[in-house]
């Protein structure tokens, strides 16, 4: 018989011994996907564990997978201060897109300069566009009770109408391309690489600089304090002092500004144009969704999470190039971890023990 | 004869502490017997074995002579042990009729009601089966959960803190119906921490302290004080009330009038304590909701601290002039279960001098303060990086009022400042809040104890309805002009 008893000290072990048991989790189940998978299992999955080494230049797999999960990490981040909250903006894939969108906006409204000096302004305007998409959700909240969840999620789908629309009327760009694009903008507002011929460019610096700055607001400030009294009692948050409604006013700035800076980043270092948006959004805003609760929430191990699935997807499009396993055992390893984190969340409070049935383990009075 | 019941040293062990320690009980039939005790001096769990949720480590229940095992809450029931809980298990939104056939497990039909209205009658608990549960009064409510136990044919009833929900007159109307069932030759056991009643009700009392039975007793042959003595194992002190220096109107209300509460007028002086009493669920909530800034008062001027027009101020403006609040919820209001102490102790003071540089927390400095709170007030803890949720009633309870207390607040608005606290704990919190209004400060203390009330405060006035009454000084109040100011309602239809 398993007994459940809820902890009293929150340790060390507390938070490492779920983490542990969920990444075991995930090993197992993954190699276990890898052997249906794959016809030589263990090669693969050495492959996959190690691409960066069995490529041509290391250097060059680290920029993606540094690329990567600047964006999901950035982002997830954003939407970690909400969900500490419970406030649930699960569209951070349309202000990403809107953010790309007003950043190319605010560079055309200003006569395309082409100098690297108007490279902050289209960042400040990404992340405007970013803030000003997920006002909209936080005002039917506040103003009119309407689920956030619903809304945030709805506006993902306008915002990449939006992008089809200005693609393909206002910013249409070379009509013998392939899809729909705009122009591209010119080359001293493309973000530059560190390292040479590799994906890691100086967004991921300015990303890692965003996520350090709300590390400190959410583990060392009030706001921080007020969002996670927030999650745990709403009445304890009046009695505190805070504005219920503040926590989500903030939280969809915070969240919208990540979004619309990675969007900005991404067209900057990425495309350098708008382009139709089946071939533009590729499910990062959704990704981070995952990310968020992978790191249990927290900067540090939202961080962690990002570098973990970004290396496990950028290794899976290396091994189907490599031997013909499909990539998509990346998803049905992220996935798995989802499970085996959320899986093991409550471990964190209350202690297993293992013993005799025992009626009178509620209330020793 | 043999007894109805009898416990024969039962002992149960939960780690880390001895809740029953070979315990002794029995009751005769026609009888009526108090258990008493400080919270976790081991009645509920005694009362767990009895109605089968949990099984005694070693020990004997013997139930009319022969030696049983109870197994389940259903055994329970079917030997003929009726429960009448502290907390209603009631659904609101279904009727009185429906309410009970729930809990017997069956449909609503003519006979069922037939029975409700039968019982209702004979016991002198006067129910409509139709009547929704939303709609009605705690006493109501209450009938409703002794209805149901009856309805069950229990030779054995046991009501845990029947009255504390109750106004006198509906306690006396209680005590009626308990000696009718005892002259049937029912056993009832009566558990209370309301000794007047205790002495006023039962033929004898047994005395639970630390999981041990300290004493059997004729409780009418005892005074309340040697009663308390044996529960608590120290006489309590009986406060000297010196004689009062008020000083200026430090917190006032005037013509605080909303859709869920009205108050014309009141006033709290330096050194004063004041005292609102009323039966919950008559507006003390919101009481204290529009004196903590939780709710804002419609205009400026309804609410006035230190001289200053504050009824538009939040919480931490309002603590900024001085105030500070314990509210009636322990759990989820005044403290956030799954924060640690330290955590906790930043929840009042977000504008407290030294907590915060330069706009980042200084947890070293909450930290300390933490321990303070702890060492200063005789809050029991297993380390100030624990969870608040693992603390005992009281201990949490003298943290919250510490917390507040230890800022030395020229204003403090408390409710139910010992609801569900052991007896211990609620002296030591009762003299720190007289030791504050001797010091200086206004205290407003909104409480359902009238004992509590008569204790602690120098101007006593009612919430009814919603409606506040005018302030008089508390010896101008007897515990029968209170009751009927508690439940008379001509002020509470005009304010409504």
């Amino acid at each position: 018989m398993i007994r459940l008893i809820p902890r009293t000290q929150f340790g060390f072990w507390a938070t490492a011994f779920p983490l542990i048991l969920a990444l075991s989790i995930t090993v197992v189940v993954g190699f276990l996907v890898m052997v249906a998978m794959s016809e030589q299992p263990l090669s693969d999955t050495w492959t996959l564990l190690t691409f960066p080494w069995q490529a041509r230049t290391a250097s060059v797999q680290w920029g993606f997978v540094l690329q990567k999960s600047s964006y999901l990490a950035i982002m997830a981040v954003g939407l970690s201060i909400g969900y500490r909250a419970n406030v649930w903006n699960i569209g951070a894939e349309g202000q990403f897109a809107f953010g790309s969108i007003l950043a190319f906006g605010a560079y055309v409204l200003f006569g395309m300069p082409d100098t690297v000096w108007f490279l902050p302004v289209m960042l400040l305007f990404g992340v405007l566009g970013g803030v000003a998409w997920a006002l909209i959700p936080a005002a039917l909240r506040v103003w009119a009770n309407t689920n956030e969840l619903l809304t945030s999620l709805m506006l993902v789908y306008v915002a990449a109408n939006v992008l089809n629309y200005v693609t393909t009327g206002p910013w249409k760009g070379d009509p013998k391309a392939g899809q729909a694009e705009s122009d591209p903008i010119h080359e001293s507002l493309r973000i530059a690489s560190i390292i040479e011929r590799t994906d890691f460019h100086w967004g991921v610096i300015i990303s890692a600089g965003a996520i350090l700055v709300l590390a400190c607001v959410v583990l060392f400030t009030t706001f921080g304090y007020s969002l996670r009294v927030a999650q745990n009692t709403p009445r304890a948050q009046k009695f505190a002092g805070f504005s219920p409604q503040m926590t989500v006013w903030m939280s969809f700035v915070l969240s919208g500004a990540t979004a619309g800076l990675a969007g900005a980043i991404f067209l900057s270092a990425e495309t350098g144009k708008l382009i139709q948006s089946e071939n533009y959004l590729n499910g990062l805003g959704f990704t981070a969704i995952v990310i968020a609760f992978l790191g249990r929430l927290h900067p540090i191990g939202i961080v962690a999470a990002a570098l973990l699935i970004s290396y496990v997807n950028v290794g899976a499009t290396y091994v189907q190039s490599a031997s013909q396993v499909d990539d998509s055992v990346a998803e049905l390893v992220q996935v798995t971890a989802l499970f085996a984190v959320l899986g093991t969340a409550f471990l964190s409070r209350y202690r297993v023990v293992f013993g005799r049935p025992d009626l009178s383990t509620e209330g020793a009075a | 004869m043999t007894s109805l019941l009898s416990l024969e040293r039962i002992t149960k062990a939960y780690p880390g502490v001895l809740a029953n320690d070979a315990v002794d009980f029995a009751v005769e039939r026609g009888e009526i017997h108090a258990l008493l005790g400080e919270n976790g001096a081991g009645k509920s769990t005694l009362m767990k074995v009895l109605s089968g949720l949990t099984k005694p480590d070693s020990g004997q229940i013997v139930w009319k002579g022969d030696e049983i095992a109870i197994t389940s809450p259903q055994a329970s029931k079917a030997l003929g042990i009726g429960m009448v809980h502290q907390h209603f298990a009631l659904f609101d939104g279904m009727s009185v009729g429906e309410n009970i056939a729930l809990g017997l497990g069956s449909q609503l039909d003519a006979t069922q009601r037939d029975r409700i209205i039968e019982m209702s009658e004979k016991y002198g608990l006067p129910l409509d089966p139709d009547a929704l549960v939303f709609t009605l009064s705690a006493g109501e409510k209450q009938r409703i959960e002794i209805v149901r136990a009856l309805l069950g044919e229990p030779e054995l009833l046991i009501l845990d803190e029947p009255t504390s929900v109750l106004t006198p007159q509906e306690a006396d109307a209680l005590f009626a119906t308990l000696r009718l069932l005892k002259e049937e030759g029912r056993g009832l056991v009566f558990i209370s921490h309301k000794l007047n009643e205790v002495r006023a009700l039962c033929e004898r009392a047994t005395i639970l302290r630390g999981g041990k039975v300290v004493a059997t007793c004729v409780p009418a042959g005892k005074t309340a004080e040697e009663i308390a003595e044996m529960m608590i194992g120290t006489r309590p002190v009986p406060a000297a009330k010196g004689a009062q220096n008020l000083g200026e109107t430090t917190l006032s209300v005037r013509d605080l009038v909303t859709s869920d509460i009205s108050i014309p007028h009141l006033a709290v002086r330096q050194g004063e304590i004041v005292g609102v009493a009323g039966v919950a669920g008559n507006g003390q909530e919101a009481l204290y909701a529009y004196l903590a800034g939780e709710e804002l008062a419609p205009s400026a001027s309804a609410v006035r601290l230190n001289g200053v027009d504050a009824g538009r101020f939040g919480p931490s403006e309002r603590r900024a002039l001085g105030a500070a609040f314990v509210p009636e919820e322990r759990l989820g209001h005044a403290a956030v279960p799954d924060f640690s102490l330290i955590d906790n102790t930043l929840l009042s003071n977000l504008g407290t001098d030294g907590f915060q540089k330069r706009g980042l927390i200084n947890w070293r400095v909450v930290r300390e303060h933490a321990v303070e709170v702890c060492d200063g007030y005789d809050v029991r803890h297993a380390g100030v990086t624990g969870r608040a949720g693992s603390l005992s009633g009281g201990n949490l309870q003298k943290f919250i009022v510490g917390r507040e207390l230890i800022k030395h607040p020229e204003v403090l608005i408390v409710n139910q400042p010992t609801w569900g606290v052991d007896m211990g704990s609620a002296t030591n919190i009762r003299d720190q809040l007289k030791a504050l209004a001797e010091s200086g400060s206004a205290v407003l203390v909104i409480s359902q104890d009238l004992d509590e009330l008569f204790d602690l405060a120098d101007t006593l006035c009612v919430l009814n309805h919603g409606h506040l009454s005018e302030s008089r000084e508390t010896r101008e109040w007897t515990a029968e002009t209170l009751g009927v100011a508690m439940t008379g309602n001509a002020q509470g239809q005009a304010a409504a």
